[in-house]
């Protein structure tokens, strides 16, 4: 349907699945019947959960990782709706999808688009099969929100870089293979310009992980300390002093899909299936409608981005737009929720639905934070707006 | 250029043309416009939608839920839905002919109490847009479609909270100048899910209508030294109503998409839902960005969000949350998110 009106201002075109997404769509859930079973396990929440290599490996066989990169690196050279659907699933089933998420949603596509023919045959086939786990070497003591503020600096070498700095809050350090670092490789009057991209070791000489733990208790945060390491010429990523305009483009990669209204999905499900027949009355019936309601078109916005980015398009607006939204809309339905219970919360209840809100409850706020602060995604949304 | 494209341009451009700030206000103080709904009717846009066998213009219901789009655009004060998409579809649907002149019709809700006896209808319908100006009031009533001359009829004028007529009707043993069985499909819950879709597309125009105005407000607006919408907290509303469009905007599309396709009480119920909250969180952020102009009768943002307050609530009687909700409820855990994805399909 064509809305003459509002041209210039932010746009998603209605779409749905072919029938051959459909089919992918049944293939993954008939995967997920098998390997998941609903009401069997924990569910993780969103990306938050469980990393699982085990779990990734058999992803990565289906040849549902690294789905858009290139044949020849092993990818599946699939469209962004494809990777839509796949995602989707897992997320809604809260599968274990740490181990391979980073590097499947980004860390590859940054290697694939700037990086040189051997780094694309070295990482990405181990990005494709589920072999390789990514951490995201943005965030420092003194760079947040302000990455252009990072001081982790790359200092040349003979034959490349040696790199000292921290990194902070870098997701997953622990237990993955390599980090994208941005780094500070040169003194510019433009505080956007000399920063560069490194493909960095964590197992190298001179790396030391320490882990910072999480609000609730767990292990997925960790201090980054990077002491004279040496970075070989070979694990620059893109280009010398491009890092931010690649840093940039890697962000865009990280907004605007179903793991940004889907992390609390699973704590919603666990109370619908823990609930005894015929004890939702209401007022549980209004919000679980309204929830419903939300997610449809959330999910229908996008896929609506996804498509868009299947037709060349680049939706940055769009997706920090919905980004904002959603995950806004996750940590409301825990208020949700909750309103319709009489519980004090506890992590050690034998209900399983109230052990993954306890676990939901603390670890929501990162939602709004993680990827670009709902105040960045404001800013960078306003400009689609601007006359 | 395909036929709907250009049906909604040309529907643009009259619309642009005939619906003024004067003609909006002269609209509320009578409700009603002869001029404009002359103009709309030459257009045939009434009957968009409708088979021409019974009186109608033909084309798609996609097309007349499109031109309810442009409608809600233009804040459009005139019961255009009423008489096509709802009251002509009663009568058409039911093998009845339909008069070249405006139509009203309303589901009844809980408190009206018409009855029909196979010859006459007697009883109260509260809510009925625009009564006092249509040649007929159309309705369904103990399985009847049945045409009320609007001479036979007591009419209470009231108002909704946009000044647009929404009328008592009072029948006493009435006899209808046409009536029949309800054609096949048409009941009380297939008139309320249709009254609650073309609110659904008259809202998702108005909320991108309220963004584009709030837009150009913010950018020409000037205090402390530069346009307002350079500040964040001012971005930050433009933001929130920009959302809001865009989900009244799909929603409305793929409820639109799946009606026509004939299995959409999923969407169509989530469609209204969201355009309630959306109207409800856009509106707000627009008067705030507006200031005191905004609360003027002068500016054009009030014939938006007090047409938006009100259809947030028409056809809404019913509760579609919970209607949801109780679908969720049935189909259990494992059922959700096939239902997220997978909406009414035949099934629902």
């Amino acid at each position: 349907m064509a809305v003459v009106h509002n041209r210039g201002i932010l746009r998603f075109a209605a779409t749905e699945l072919t029938t051959s997404e459909l089919a992918l769509q049944a293939e993954v859930r008939e995967f997920l019947d098998h390997e998941l079973p609903g009401g069997s396990r924990r569910p993780g929440l969103g990306f938050n959960a469980p990393a699982d290599r085990e779990f990734s490996r058999k992803l990565g066989a289906r040849g549902w990782l690294g789905m858009a990169l290139p044949k020849r690196y092993g990818g599946g050279e699939r469209t962004a709706v494809e990777r839509f659907v796949v995602t989707e699933e897992l997320l809604s089933r809260g599968a274990p999808v740490g181990h391979h998420w980073v590097a499947d949603r980004q860390s590859g596509a940054v290697i694939a688009r700037f990086g040189t023919e051997e780094q694309k045959t070295t990482f990405l086939p181990g990005v494709c099969s589920g072999e390789l786990g990514f951490s995201i070497g943005m965030s420092e003591p003194d760079a947040g929100s302000d990455l252009a503020a990072v001081r982790t600096r790359a200092t040349r070498v003979d034959g490349g870089w040696t790199v000292n700095g921290t990194k902070v809050w870098t997701t997953g350090a622990h237990r993955n293979d390599f980090m994208v670092t941005l780094c500070r490789t040169d003194d510019s009057e433009d505080r956007h310009a000399g920063l560069t991209q490194l493909i960095i070791d964590l197992r190298a000489d001179g790396v030391t992980v320490n882990p910072i733990p999480f609000i609730d208790g767990t292990h997925d945060f960790n201090e980054v300390v990077l002491d004279d390491v040496f970075i070989a010429d070979s694990r620059v990523l893109g280009d010398v002093g491009q890092g931010w305009s690649q840093n940039t483009a890697e962000l865009a990669f990280e907004r605007g899909g179903p793991d940004r209204y889907l992390s609390t999905y699973p704590v919603i499900e666990q109370f619908l299936r823990e609930a005894a027949p015929g004890s939702l009355g209401a007022e549980s019936a209004r919000f679980l409608g309204h929830a419903t309601a939300t997610w449809w078109v959330l999910r229908n916005l996008s896929l609506s981005i996804a498509r868009a980015i299947d037709a060349g398009g680049s939706p940055v607006q769009e997706a920090a737009l919905v980004k904002e939204i959603g995950t806004r809309f996750e940590q409301d339905l825990l208020l949700g929720v909750q309103s319709l219970l009489d519980i004090e919360p506890s992590p050690e209840s034998q209900s399983l639905f109230e052990q993954l809100l306890c676990e939901a409850i603390l670890t929501a706020p990162s939602n709004t934070i993680r990827g670009g602060t709902t105040e960045i995604l404001l800013s960078v949304a306003a400009k689609g707006l601007a006359r | 250029m395909n036929n709907g494209a250009l049906l909604d341009q040309a529907v643009g451009e009259l619309f642009s043309r005939e619906i003024t700030p004067g003609v909006l206000a002269d609209a509320e103080r009578d409700g009603w416009s002869q001029p404009l709904w002359s103009a709309i009717s030459e257009m045939g846009l009434p009957g968009v939608g409708l088979p021409e066998e019974h009186g109608g213009q033909g084309g798609s219901v996609a097309d007349s839920l499109a031109v309810l789009r442009i409608a809600g655009w233009h804040a459009l004060p005139l019961p255009l839905a009423e008489t096509g998409l709802l009251g002509g579809w009663l009568l058409s649907s039911s093998g009845l002919p339909i008069p070249a002149t405006p139509l009203t019709t309303v589901a009844q809700r809980d408190g009206d109490d018409l009855s029909w006896d196979g010859a006459t209808v007697t009883g109260v319908l509260r809510g009925v847009p625009w009564a006092r100006h249509c040649s007929h009031v159309v309705a369904l009533v103990d399985g009847a479609v049945v045409q009320l001359s609007r001479d036979e009829l007591t009419v209470t004028a009231a108002t909704n909270l946009a000044g647009e007529p929404r009328d008592t009707i009072v029948c006493d043993h009435v006899t209808p100048v046409a009536w029949a069985a309800a054609g096949v499909g048409v009941d009380l819950e297939s008139l309320r899910l249709r009254g609650a879709l073309t609110r659904v597309c008259l809202m998702a125009g108005a909320i991108e209508r309220v963004l584009d105005v709030t837009v150009r407000h913010t950018d020409e607006r000037r205090q402390f030294g530069k346009p307002i919408a350079r500040f964040q907290a001012v971005q930050a509303h433009l933001v929130h109503i920009a959302q809001q469009a865009a989900i009244a905007s799909m929603a409305a599309d793929v409820a639109a998409r799946e009606y026509a396709r004939g299995h959409a009480a999923f969407e169509v119920w989530a469609a209204k839902t969201m355009c309630g909250e959306a109207a409800r969180i856009a509106t707000r952020a627009a008067h705030q960005a507006h200031g005191a102009m905004g609360m003027t009768q002068e500016y054009v943002l009030h014939h938006l969000t007090r047409r938006l307050w009100s259809w947030t609530r028409e056809y809404e009687d019913i509760g579609w949350a919970r209607r949801i909700g109780d679908v969720v409820i049935e189909r259990g855990a494992d059922g959700l998110y096939p239902l997220i994805t997978a909406g009414s399909g035949p099934r629902l």
